[in-house]
C-alpha cells in the first residue's frame, strides 16, 4: 500500500474540474456547476472515509467522528489536521483551517481586478470571491460524503474569511 | 473450513454473498447469514463488555451464541465496520483461533474497500467486481494456513 500521488496533479486536476464545470458545460449556471462539484467530492468523500477508518474501532457518536475527520482524516488528505474546531452542542461544527492547501495558490486575477476597479471595486471582488468558493464546493462534498458514510447525515457549507484561511460549517440533521 | 461469506450493507441489504461448497445448502446458508444479522444488531445495541472491547470492529462469534448444541454444525463470527457495514463469515470449524478470524476479516476489509473504491461501483448495490471476488476466494483459501506456522 501507501501509493501516492502528486500533489501538484492533483492540484491541477481540481482547478481544471472546476473551471471545465463553470465555464464549459454549466456556464450560465453556476448554481448547477456547484452541486455537480459537490457530487464528485460527496462520492471521493464516501469512498476515503471507508478506506481511513479501517484499522479503528467504531465512533460512539458524533463529535467523535467529527474529531476523527478533523484529525487523522484532514491529515491523510491535507497533511496537517483542522486548525481549530468550534461547536454549539446542537449539531453544528465550524471546521477552521488556517492555511487551506486548496486554496493557497489561488490569487485574484490582476487584469480582471484592474480592469474593473476603475469602474468600481466591488463586482472584481465578489467575482475573485465567487471564483474561489467554487472551489470549495469539493472539499464540502467530501467532508458530507465521509460524515453521511459514517452514519451522520449533514449539510456542509464553506466560507472564505481571507484568503488561504477558510472554514467549514458542518450542520447536523437530526 | 469457511463455507460461507457475506457482505451486507448498513440498512441490512445484501452486496455480497457467497458460498464455497459442493453442496447444494446456499438456502441453508443464506439463513444463517440472515439469522446472525440479528445477533449483530443486538451486539451492537447492547453492549454487554466494556472496555477495550467496546466498539470494536470485530465482534466475536454470533450464532450459535451462547449454548453449543449438536445439530449446529455452521458457526459465524462478525464484524462491523465504521461505515455499519457488516462482515459474515461462516464456518464449520469447532475450535477456529480467534486471531486467525481477526485476520481474515481485516484482508477481508481491505478487499472490500478496493472494490468499493472503483469509481464504478455505484455505493449501496450489490459488489460485482471480478476482481473482488477472486480475491475473497484468495484470502478464504488461505483462511487458517498461517497457524500451522
Amino acid at each position: 500500500m501507501g501509493r501516492e500521488v502528486s500533489e501538484s496533479c492533483v492540484d491541477s486536476l481540481l482547478t481544471e474540474m472546476v473551471s471545465t464545470y463553470c465555464n464549459r458545460f454549466y456556464a450560465n449556471k453556476p448554481e448547477l456547476a456547484a452541486r455537480r462539484i459537490e457530487a464528485i467530492g460527496y462520492q471521493v468523500g464516501h469512498q476515503l472515509s471507508e478506506r481511513y477508518t479501517m484499522e479503528r474501532p467504531r465512533f460512539s457518536d458524533h463529535l467523535e467522528a467529527i474529531k476523527f475527520i478533523c484529525k487523522d482524516f484532514w491529515s491523510e488528505v491535507f497533511k496537517k489536521q483542522i486548525d481549530n474546531l468550534k461547536t454549539n452542542h446542537r449539531g453544528t461544527f465550524v471546521l477552521q483551517d488556517n492555511r487551506f492547501r486548496w486554496l493557497s495558490r489561488i490569487s485574484i486575477d490582476p487584469s480582471l481586478e484592474s480592469a474593473e476597479s476603475q469602474d468600481s471595486s466591488t463586482p472584481a471582488e465578489s467575482k475573485a470571491a465567487q471564483a474561489s468558493s467554487m472551489h470549495l464546493y469539493f472539499p464540502c462534498g467530501i467532508i458530507r460524503g465521509a460524515l453521511s458514510n459514517l452514519g451522520i447525515p449533514c449539510a456542509v457549507s464553506a466560507d472564505i474569511s481571507n484568503l488561504p484561511a477558510c472554514s467549514f460549517v458542518v450542520r447536523i440533521k437530526a | 473450513m469457511i463455507v460461507c461469506v457475506a457482505v451486507v450493507g448498513h440498512q441490512n441489504n445484501p452486496l455480497y454473498i457467497q458460498s464455497f461448497t459442493e453442496a447444494d445448502d446456499a438456502l441453508k446458508l443464506h439463513h444463517i447469514v440472515h439469522c446472525s444479522l440479528d445477533v449483530v444488531d443486538e451486539r451492537v445495541n447492547n453492549p454487554k463488555k466494556s472496555g477495550p472491547t467496546l466498539n470494536e470492529t470485530f465482534l466475536g462469534l454470533l450464532y450459535p451464541t451462547e449454548n453449543y448444541k449438536v445439530q449446529y454444525v455452521f458457526f459465524s463470527y462478525g464484524y462491523l465496520t465504521n461505515t455499519k457495514v457488516k462482515f459474515i463469515l461462516v464456518t464449520t470449524d469447532l475450535d477456529v483461533r480467534d486471531a486467525d478470524v481477526r485476520n481474515f476479516f481485516r484482508r477481508f476489509h481491505a478487499a472490500y474497500v478496493d472494490a468499493v473504491s472503483n469509481p464504478f461501483h455505484v455505493p449501496g448495490k450489490k459488489i460485482t467486481s471480478r476482481t473482488f471476488a477472486e480475491r475473497v476466494s484468495t484470502i478464504v483459501k488461505s483462511f487458517g494456513l498461517s497457524s500451522a506456522t
